[in-house]
């Protein structure tokens, strides 16, 4: 299983937006986090959210088990540790 | 014998203070001590002249302090005074300042301080007061000790404004003014609350003819300079505050 | 007496202190150019241990009453200029630009017009605007004082929010965790981390709530 988390501030939330329009994901919440969870990797393409790079690179607050294979100006891509 | 090296930042004119500091300290029965001066022109006792003289200062601590003193004392008290409530607080801190900032060790002390802190060892409330000076900057030191906490009921301006002639005034006119006060429920006298204005002579006669505590402006610098350093604040013949016997004063 | 054990007492910044070569730039640039107006100035020798020059220590007001403050030591030769840094500290061309630039001051302004009124000043100077950025949170200009100092004006974008704090918190805990490592990366960080988001943070959301029912609900009172 793949886990990414994020903080939920005003600069995140279209990032957790675009992830969660994605069927094989499941958002979830602690506290002011949002964990978001899936079978298979777990891929965000940045334009789509249409942040700030200073945003984009520090989007990420946690990985469960997981690892980041690519954080780049396409995509932030996580998979299964 | 412990050797004490004393700094004194004293007006161009004064010629008493580097005269009666040394008379003075050269008593100490536990220590020996020399004295290195640095002046500041000085002519009339105005504030414009005080201010003037002030911003001097910081040339002064720079050739005092190369002389590495143990203690220095800005041994002017009306230039002090005259700048409003506080000032020795803030001219003491600016100049320890400096000399830290150099790594300099020396304590800082001032004439202004060291009548504060020589009456305040003395217990005293009510005071009386022989000033050399003009009526108005006489009125200043006044109300700069009454800031301090003092009742100053009586006082005497002698209205010299030259400060050469200041240095020459006559010991039986400062005794006529100290004389003219209704000292009667007062706890202390300055009878020279002036460095410039010649006093060690009087203080012992003055306070067998008052009854009362006498001090003056050079044998309370004499007293924050001892306190200063760690020595014992006794002095012969320099009146209630450093005499040898007296109790221990409050802190 | 007040009981002062593990309270913060300090306030800000009284000084900071840095060494310049340059004193009639920087009085233009600190002074003239941004109008921190000079505020003290100590004139001394070198009468410690250590036998230093003649030097005046000078401060100008950063605003709340903080000081940026310099040291100008007469007769003193400026080091041997490496390819870059500053008066302060040299560095080879080995040595990468944002390492270099890692040690600066940023001072900090309350809103828009006042960033764009600091970027004025400057533009129309010798030490003209490098660059103008909008971080996360916060956006800020940059420049390099006459000493080469790296020095930055700054404007949050936004009030910080307490999941922030906790935020911050959790990931210094983190580094702190990991940091004795050997190899470690933020990889790793980010790994414990997440532990610690699923340990602390549903806590933390429970406390928050409770906190801001107390001040929206004050006990007795009912609209």
């Amino acid at each position: 299983m793949t886990g990414v988390w994020f903080l939920d501030v005003p600069e995140n939330r279209p990032i957790v937006d675009v992830v969660a329009q994605d069927p094989t994901v499941r958002v979830t919440r602690v506290g002011p986090y949002f964990g978001v969870e899936s079978d298979g990797a777990i891929v965000i393409d940045r334009r789509s959210t249409g942040v700030r790079h200073a945003v984009w690179y520090s989007c990420v607050a946690g990985l469960s088990v997981s690892r980041i294979t690519q954080w780049d100006k396409d995509a932030l891509r996580v998979e299964a540790r | 014998m412990r050797h004490v090296r004393v700094g004194l930042v004293v007006p161009s004119s004064n010629v008493t203070v580097e005269h009666e500091m040394p008379l003075l300290l050269r008593r100490h029965e536990s220590a020996t001590f020399s004295f290195h001066a640095s002046r500041m022109r000085m002519a009339k006792v105005s504030p414009s002249q005080l201010a003037a003289m002030n911003a001097q200062r910081e040339r002064c601590v720079i050739e005092l302090g190369d002389s590495d003193p143990d203690v220095m004392l800005y041994a002017c008290l009306v230039a002090l005074m005259a700048a409003g409530p506080g000032e020795h607080q803030r001219v003491e801190h600016l100049v320890a300042e400096q000399l830290a900032a150099g790594g300099s060790r020396a304590l800082v002390r001032s004439s202004a301080g060291a009548l504060v802190e020589g009456l305040r060892a003395l217990g005293a409330r009510r005071i009386g007061l022989v000033t050399p000076y003009m009526e108005p900057l006489a009125r200043t030191v006044v109300a700069y000790l009454e800031h301090e906490g003092f009742e100053v009921p009586q006082w005497r301006a002698l209205e010299v404004e030259d400060n050469r002639e200041v240095g020459r005034i006559a010991g039986h006119r400062v005794m006529a003014a100290a004389r003219s006060l209704a000292l009667e429920g007062l706890d202390a006298l300055v009878i020279s609350a002036c460095v410039q204005m010649p006093s060690l002579d009087l203080v012992e006669p003055a306070e067998a003819e008052f009854g009362l505590p006498v001090l003056s402006a050079a044998t309370a610098g004499a007293y924050s300079v001892l306190r200063a350093v760690g020595l014992p604040p006794a002095l012969p013949a320099a009146g209630r505050l450093l005499r040898p016997d007296a109790a221990s004063p409050a802190a | 007496m007040t009981d002062l054990t593990g309270r913060h007492l300090v306030r800000g910044v009284d000084h900071a202190a840095f060494p310049t070569f340059d004193p009639a730039g920087t009085v233009t640039f600190y002074r003239d150019v941004l109008g921190l107006p000079v505020v003290h100035s100590i004139c001394a020798a070198g009468w410690g241990p250590e036998d230093h020059p003649d030097f005046i220590h000078f401060f100008f007001d950063i605003g709340n009453g903080d000081r940026i403050a310099f040291f100008y030591y007469f007769g003193l030769e400026r080091p041997e200029r490496l390819d870059r840094g500053d008066s302060f500290a040299q560095f080879g061309s080995d040595v990468p630009e944002y390492f270099v630039r890692s040690r600066h001051l940023a001072l900090h302004v309350d809103s828009e017009e006042a960033l764009l009124e600091y970027r004025r000043r400057l533009d129309a100077s010798s030490w003209p605007v490098e660059m103008q950025l909008q971080h996360e949170t916060i956006e800020s200009i940059y420049t390099h004082d006459p000493n080469g100092y790296f020095f930055e004006i700054t404007r949050a974008l936004r009030p910080v929010t307490p999941q922030e704090d906790l935020d911050a918190n959790l990931t210094i805990d983190a580094l702190v965790d990991i940091v004795s490592r050997p190899g470690h990366t933020l990889d790793d960080l980010l790994a414990r981390k997440a532990e610690l988001i699923v340990e602390r943070a549903g806590a933390w959301q429970e406390q928050q709530d409770a906190v801001r029912q107390n001040i929206t609900q004050p006990s007795g009172v009912h609209a």
